[in-house]
Formats: structure tokens, sequence, C-alpha cells
């Protein structure tokens, strides 16, 4: 008996050895030209969610495996990629790590091919409208336009709102989102004006928006241009609060906003860094400890991406399976931006939280919880 | 009020123009390269001095140390690569500096990373405050420093050998040759002060925007060679006075009407419309 | 699969894009850094004329490159005023402004870009990608034959005489505006053809796509090649498209290598990979008149 129970675990140990192969996701995102920093956020935040499912006993005993291809924000070699990941890597499920452009030009090919993916972090509304297998684990701009009008007429009880709009598709889309609803909620938009993306130079604007006496300014912008803009505004006297979104939503907004001036910002984001989810504070102590520098939303969002796709993958591996895996999450323990479900247009529900920049460091301020205001659908 | 406070900003965003543009010009009008990598170079000097100023923590030795050696940097980019393609067509030299920026970029990407590094320096530098009229420590800072430069570049160019030789080469190389003006040493002298210019360009702007990372020369790439060109053929007179009415003309519309187009795309329209009535530049001779 | 036809595709539309830069630079001299531009003015016409107005792809095709010629013609006229660096300054400014105008303009549909741009449909069906690849390959080969006819007629004679010295162009009774303009619309017409195929293909279009960086690729595919050649334009073309490809395996010191490769070529090769009096294409012919040489010994 004793023999027999040796042998068979011998067999099932080798059987599992013979049959445990990997699961291949395919991964695309900026690493080289203007984009590399954001794009590699992204690649460090997959890398480590590979790790930490594979450390943990992989998807259904199959270990994951990340094959990742730098896109130069270059829809072209987006494209491409698309083909390679599909037809010559074989992956199961493709995350993007990349921006809305070159996401939504690979997004048509991954629905054509029959290979889902999902984009982490790209705002661009039209991304899961490409079809049925294409997924977004980013907040939808819209949403998040709201919550910040949310947060500036409810919380912060704001009567006139000054709003600076990054020329791109991301703020393009925040601002709309923003303005409708804070129009809804009463309050008046006295300033409106668009910049352009990787602008240093606000004196003028801001001069201009002085004059217009808001309570608040809702300035979509990412952390570079952000920092500038909260700085620029304390020199030239503008002490109402700024509201900024998950483009301010790393460390490296604090650093490169001087004197101080980023104290008392507020933010709409995935990331609560002071949840106490465990997978979050692992999350953020494993990517300091590994990459020496702080994690960001960015990185973050491609964690998640990859959690969400360890789920699908869970289900089966057949696309409509993953697709299957990936509609049925309810509150997705492994999630560090609190996934609670899936859409039918196969958008994030979740809650957003609301961080003041404080003393160096993001804290948590409020949830908004309001399913009217965080709904994808609406 | 308003437009003092614009005047320091129109000075302010001119005097990088004018530092990047001058060192470019001096190349420029004597080797006719448009040299792309210059902003490869101004990139560098931010690097050097972010590096050196982590390691001694005195800003004016990393300015000062950075300068010289981007200086030397740029002129071994003329001796061991540009010296050999001056006889061919003009757009070989402008592909590979194309070619070499593209090098320098992905190899800071490489050695420092993707990301923003914060540049914040400790120097004690006066500031104006008059009501509501506020010339920031860091503004002064570019003001003053470029005063000293172009000063400095006046003397250096009108009153001494090294001026003449430069003009020589300038006006027409074989001739500086044939009377016997090292012109190799010549050049090798525009690009090193080129280059050091540029790497004080670029380390002000790193300390200005309190930020230094790779790709922060793609814009100047090219935004220099409008100032340039604006300013004639090679003319530094020109490039100085067209760093300062393109900052202000960039400026002012955007105070006028907000960003109804990019910055740089209002530069540029700004530039097209100025080239169709003044083909050859401000102070530009007509091309030989 | 359909990754080499993708890359084969791209290097289609890329050939005819450098064969059209390669008649205003190679043939005409006027050095152009902002055809992107008119990549961008052919792409989003068509785009804009089928989504946004329904048009259908035949008819939009002739459309766009017309558009495109015209446009390609009224920046001509910037040529007529300004000379050799102030025109390729006036280029480069187009194309920043073209692709600002195309990002601030709703009609375009500004940051968010033009989609669901459609594929065209041979026999009531849409192309699939193995069809589109013979399908742009078939433009390549038409642009590179009607150039070559072309540069075997009168005009490139007066693009070269315009080249050489424009007051001698003039005394030879070739009229300089008009051959200016003949050039840059001809060359408009084959980078509006190059959008149209771009725009058909990716289905989606953005600003970002028509920047001044692929400009500077299109001038540096022509004169890696060897300026004021087709086989220069074609090679550096499919090579340009190929290179940082096929460059992956090097994963984090691509774009690094990628420049070094064009330094360097340039620095030994300055006449291009398969200019007139470059070594390589020298040495092609070699091998050639060795061939002829080995038949005639036999003989």
């Amino acid at each position: 008996m004793k023999k027999f129970l040796a042998f068979s675990l011998i067999l099932v140990l080798s059987l599992t050895l013979v049959f445990a192969g990997t699961y291949k996701i395919g991964f695309f995102a900026p690493l080289t030209g203007w984009a590399a920093a954001d794009g590699s956020s992204a690649l460090r935040g997959a890398e480590l969610a590979v790790k930490y499912i594979n450390d943990n006993g992989g998807v259904n005993g199959n270990n994951l495996k990340l094959i990742y291809y730098d896109d130069a924000m270059n829809t072209a070699q987006a494209v491409s990629i698309a083909f390679k990941l599909i037809q010559q890597d074989h992956v199961l499920i493709a995350v993007s790590g990349s921006y809305s452009s070159t996401t939504r030009a690979a997004a048509g090919i991954y629905q054509r091919l029959g290979i889902p993916m999902i984009s982490a972090y790209a705002v661009l509304p039209q991304i899961t409208k490409v079809g049925n297998l294409i997924f977004r684990v980013g907040t939808l701009a819209t949403v998040e336009g709201r919550a910040g009008a949310y947060l500036a007429v409810k919380i912060l009880g704001a009567k006139r709102i000054a709003v600076l709009n990054i020329d791109n598709d991301f703020g393009t889309s925040l601002t709309k989102g923003f303005i409708e609803e804070a129009k809804k909620l009463g309050a008046k938009i006295v300033y409106l004006t668009k910049y352009p993306i990787g602008e240093t130079q606000f004196r003028t604007i801001l001069g201009a928006l002085k004059k217009s006496k808001p309570d608040v300014i809702y300035a979509t912008a990412y952390y570079a241009e952000a920092s500038h803009i909260v700085f620029q505004a304390k020199q030239l006297g503008i002490y109402v609060p700024i509201i900024g979104q998950e483009g301010y939503d790393s460390p490296k907004f604090i650093q490169l906003s001087e004197d101080g001036s980023y104290n008392g910002t507020l933010i709409t984001t995935d990331l609560n860094r002071d949840s106490s989810k465990p997978i979050v504070q692992w999350f953020l102590k494993t990517y300091k400890e590994k990459y020496g520098i702080s994690a960001d939303m960015v990185s973050a969002s491609a964690f998640d991406a990859v959690q969400v796709a360890a789920v699908g993958l869970k289900n089966g591996t057949t696309p409509d399976k993953i697709r299957e895996g990936i509609l049925s999450i309810k509150s997705l323990k492994t999630s560090v931006t609190d996934i609670e479900h899936y859409t039918k247009s196969r958008e994030v529900f979740r809650p957003l939280t609301v961080q003041i920049v404080l003393a160096g460091r993001f804290n948590f301020f409020r949830e908004i919880t309001d399913p009217d205001v965080l709904n994808p659908e609406r | 009020m308003e437009l003092w406070q614009e005047s320091v900003n129109i000075l302010v965003l001119g005097s990088i123009y004018v530092l990047i543009a001058v060192g470019l010009s001096m190349i420029y009008g004597i080797l006719r390269v448009l040299h792309v990598a210059h902003a490869g170079i101004y990139t560098l000097g931010a690097f050097l001095s972010l590096s050196i100023a982590g390691v001694t923590g005195n800003f004016w030795i990393a300015l000062t140390l950075s300068a010289i050696i981007s200086g030397f940097f740029g002129a071994l980019i003329y001796r061991y690569i540009y010296k050999f393609v001056l006889k061919e067509e003009r757009i070989v030299p402008l592909i590979i500096s194309v070619g070499l920026f593209i090098t320098m970029q992905d190899l800071y990407r490489i050695i420092y990373g993707p990301y923003k590094y914060p540049f914040s320096i400790s120097t004690a530098i006066p500031y104006i405050r008059v009501g509501s009229f506020y010339v920031s420590p860091l503004q002064m800072l570019i003001l003053m420093i470029t005063g000293v430069i172009l000063v400095g570049l006046y003397f250096v160019l009108n009153k001494t050998r090294i001026g003449v030789g430069l003009k020589a080469c300038a006006n027409d190389l074989q001739m500086a040759e044939a009377v016997g003006i090292n012109t190799k040493l010549t050049i090798a002298l525009a690009f090193f002060i080129g280059s050091a210019l540029a790497a004080v360009a670029g380390t002000l702007v790193g300390v200005y925007d309190n930020s230094v990372y790779p790709t922060m020369g793609s814009t100047v790439s090219y935004k220099a060679f409008v100032v340039v060109v604006l300013g004639g053929f090679g003319s530094l007179k020109g490039s100085v006075i067209a760093g300062y009415l393109l900052a202000a003309a960039e400026v002012l519309l955007v105070s006028w009407k907000g960003f109804f187009l990019p910055r740089d795309a209002i530069g540029f329209l700004v530039m097209i419309i100025f080239l169709i009535f003044l083909p050859n530049g401000l102070f530009g001779k007509k091309e030989r | 699969m359909d990754y080499l036809m993708t890359l084969g595709i791209f290097a289609s539309i890329y050939t005819i894009l450098a064969i059209s830069l390669n008649i205003l630079t190679g043939y005409a001299g006027q050095v152009s850094l902002g055809h992107a531009a008119l990549f961008g003015v052919g792409a989003y016409t068509s785009a804009a004329l089928t989504v946004n107005l329904g048009f259908n792809y035949w008819a939009a095709l002739p459309l766009s490159i017309l558009i495109t010629a015209l446009v390609g013609a009224l920046i001509g006229l910037s040529s007529l005023r300004a000379h050799s660096d102030f025109l390729v300054l006036i280029t480069i400014g187009i194309n920043f402004v073209v692709v600002a105008l195309l990002k601030y303009t709703p009609f375009f549909g500004g940051p968010y870009g033009l989609l669901g741009i459609p594929r065209p449909s041979l026999f009531g069906e849409a192309m699939n990608t193995f069809e589109y690849f013979w399908y742009a390959v078939g433009w390549a080969s038409f642009t590179i034959l009607f150039v070559y006819w072309m540069s075997k007629k009168y005009i490139r004679t007066a693009f070269e005489a315009i080249k050489e010295d424009e007051e001698a162009a003039e005394a030879m009774t070739v009229s300089v505006p008009r051959f200016k303009i003949y050039a840059f619309a001809i060359s408009a017409a084959f980078a509006g053809l190059a959008g149209n195929l771009w725009a058909h293909y990716m289905g989606v279009i953005f600003p970002g796509n028509f920047s001044f960086d692929t400009s500077i690729e299109i001038m540096t595919m022509i004169v890696l090649g060897g300026i004021g050649t087709i086989r220069g334009a074609v090679f550096g073309a499919v090579l340009l498209v190929f290179l940082p490809e096929y460059l992956r395996f090097v994963s984090d010191y691509r774009m690094l290598i990628y420049g070094l490769i064009i330094v360097f070529t340039m620095l030994f090769i300055p006449s291009g990979l398969l200019g007139d009096n470059s070594i390589t294409w020298r040495w092609t012919r070699i091998f050639k008149k060795g061939d002829r040489v080995a038949k005639n010994n036999e003989n």
C-alpha cells in the first residue's frame, strides 16, 4: 500500500510536470521614445503580476509567461506586434500597456483574430467598442470626469469651476464627463481652455484663469504638466483647490512639483495606497524593492490587467471561456485597484478613491461610491 | 502690470531659445550643417549637470564642468563624424545627425532610465517682487546667465583673434584656409563653444522645469532651427533677435487667443508667414 | 503569415512615399522635411470621405489623390519664394501645422482620430490581409513603373535642370516655377495614394501618425538607399520597415542599434547603399560585369 501511494504520488508529480504547460500572455507597450516612462512602468507592473501568480501556484497549475514587445508609440508597430504575438508566439490573451492610439489600432486585430485583449490604462472610450473580446482595466475617462465633478460640487461645494483641458483624447474625454456632470449638479464653468501636451509654461493661461475667480480648478494633465500647473498656480497666488486625476498618480508628481506646491492637490484615481488589502501593500512594497522606485497608477493598472487575464485563463483557454471568466469576476481580491465587476460593455465597475497629496505622499481622502456616478454604462 | 509679467515670460523663454540657437547658429554659419544632434548635447548637458550636482552638491561646479565636457563632446562629433562628410550632399550630414540624435536619446534612456528626474538647486538667487509683479529666482538665474553669456560671446567674437577666425571661416572657408587660419581648429572651437552653450541651456531648462529626462531634446531639435534660420544664415545677432521675437510671438498669441493650436504649431505658423514676406530671414544675406 | 504580410504592406506604402519624396528631393532638388503632412492629407481625406461623408472607397481613392496633389501644389507655391534651408524649414513648419489642425478640428475626429475606416471591397467582400498585400504591392509596382517611365521623359530633364542651377534652367527656357509646382504636385499625388492605402489598411488613423518623425523617416529612407535613384528609394523603404522588426531580438538596445546603423552607413557609404557612386552599388556592378566577362570568355 505504501509503495502504491509512493508510486501514485510520483506518477501524479511527473504528470503535473509533463502537463503543466505555460500560458502565454502577450504584452505591448512603448519601451522606447517619448512615452517610454509609462511603458516601462506598465511592463514592470505586468511582470510583477506574473511573478505573483506563478509564486502562488500559477493558473490551474500552469505557469504564466509574459511575451512583450516595444511598440515605440507607433500604431504600425502595434499592429505588426499583434500579428506576431497571435500567430508566431501563439499567446492566449494580450495586455496593452500602451496609450490610446496604439491600443485602438491593435484592438481591431485581436478582435478579428479572436484573441481577447485587455487595455491596462488607455482611456479612449472607443477601445472597448471594437468588439466583445476587448476589455479595459482603467476607469473609463468619462466616469472619472464625472467623479471629479462629484468631488468638486458635492464634496467641496464648488459653485464656480475653471477647467484646463490637455489637448489629447485623455483630457478631452475627462473634460467632457466633468463638464456634463458639473453642470447637472448645478455648478458653473467660469473658465475653460485647452493646452498642448508636454506644455511647461502655464503662467499665461493661469493669469487669465485667476481673473475668472473660480472656487475650484479642474486640471486634466499628466504628472509632468500637473507639476508645472500646481507650482505656477501657487506662484501666481492662486490658492483654490486643484483637482486632478489618475494622470497625477505617480510619485514623480510629488518629486517634480517644486516648493511643496503639490500640497492640497486632490486626485481621483484607482489606486488607494492606504488600502488595508494585503495585495495592495504587497504590490507597493515588492515593486519598490524590485525596481527601486515607487509604483504608480500605470503599473498598478498593468498589474491588474494581468490578474484579470489570469482569472479569464482559469476558466479555460479558449477565447469564449476567457471572456466568460472575466465577465464573471466578483470583487477581485487579487486586484490592487478594487475591481468590483465588469459591465456588459466590458468596462470595470469600481469605487473610485479620492487621494489628497500632503506631506510628500498620497493619502486617502474619500471614496466615491455613488453607483450613478460610477456606472460606465450611463 | 500684466504686460510686464508677460514681458518676463517672453524674456525667459526667449533666453532659452537664444542659448540653444546661438551655438547652433555658429556651427551652421560655418559648415551649413543642420546639426540636429545639438539637441542631444543639450540633453547631455542637463544629465551631466544633474549627475555632477548630485555628487558635488554645487550647482556652479556642475554647470561649468557639464559645459566643458559637453563642449569637448561636441568637438569630437565634428572631428570624428562631420569632418568626413562635409563634401557630400548637404542632406547626408543631416541624416547622420538624425541618426546620432536617435542613438544619443536612447543611450540616455538606457543609462538613466525613462523617468523624469527632478533637478532643484539650493543656490541663493535674488528675486524681484513689486506688488503682483514677480520674477522668480529661477527666472532671474536664466536671465542673468544668458546676459553674462551674451556679453561674453560678443566680446570673444568681436575683440579676440578667435572671433576673427570664426568670422573668417563663416564668410568663406577656403579663403580662411588660404590666409593661414587653422580652420579645423577653428571649427572644432565653434563646436566646443556651441555645445557648451547647449549644455548650459539644457541645464537651465532642467532646473527651470525641475525635470531632466532622455527625450527633453526632441522639441529643441527642430525649434532651434526656427530661430537659426529666421535669424538669417549664421547671423548671431539675427539669432538672438529671432529667439526673442519667436518667444514674444508665442507668448502674446497664447495670451491673446489661448492655445488655438499647440505651441509648436503657433511658432511655426508665425515662422511660415514671416518667411513668405522675408524669404531670407532677418539679417540673412542671399545664399551663395 | 499576416505578420510578414503586414510588414509587406507597410513596406509597399513606404516605397510609394520614398519614391514620391525622391521625385521632389532627388530629382528636382527641393528638400522637404514635411512629406508626412501630405501622407496625412491623403489618409485623412480618404478617411473623412468614407467615414464622415459616406463615400465609396473607389470614389474616395481618386479624390484623395487629387486633393493631396492640390495641397502639394499649394505648398509648392512657397518654394517659389523660399529657397534651400528656408524651404526645409517651411516644410517642417507645414508638417507641424497640418498635424495640429487635424488634432484640433472636430470634423477630423480631433485627438480621437478617425475610426472605422472601411477596407476596400472586391466583388462585394472586404479585402483580407493577403489580398490587401497584393493590392498594396500592385500600387507600389505601378508607382515604380510610372516614375521610371517619367524619368525617361523631358520632365525629368527639367527637374534636373532646376536642381543643378535655377538660373541656368531659366536660360534653357525651362519654366522654373511651373516645374517646381509640377514636382510638388506629382510627389504629393503619390503621397496621397500612400495615405489612402495606409488609412484603409489600418482602419484607424490619428494625427500623431503623420508627425515630423515620419517625415524624417521617409527622408532617411531615400538618403540611406541612395538619393536620386528609384532602386535606392525602394531599398531604403523596405530596409527601414523591416530593420526595426528584425532588431527585436536585441530588445532594449533596438533603437540604439538602429540609430548607429544609420550613422555608420551614411558615414562610410555617403551616397547611400544603392546610390550611383556608392561602393556597394559598384560592387553589384562588378559582379554583373564579371558575369558578362565570364560569358564572353566562354564564347
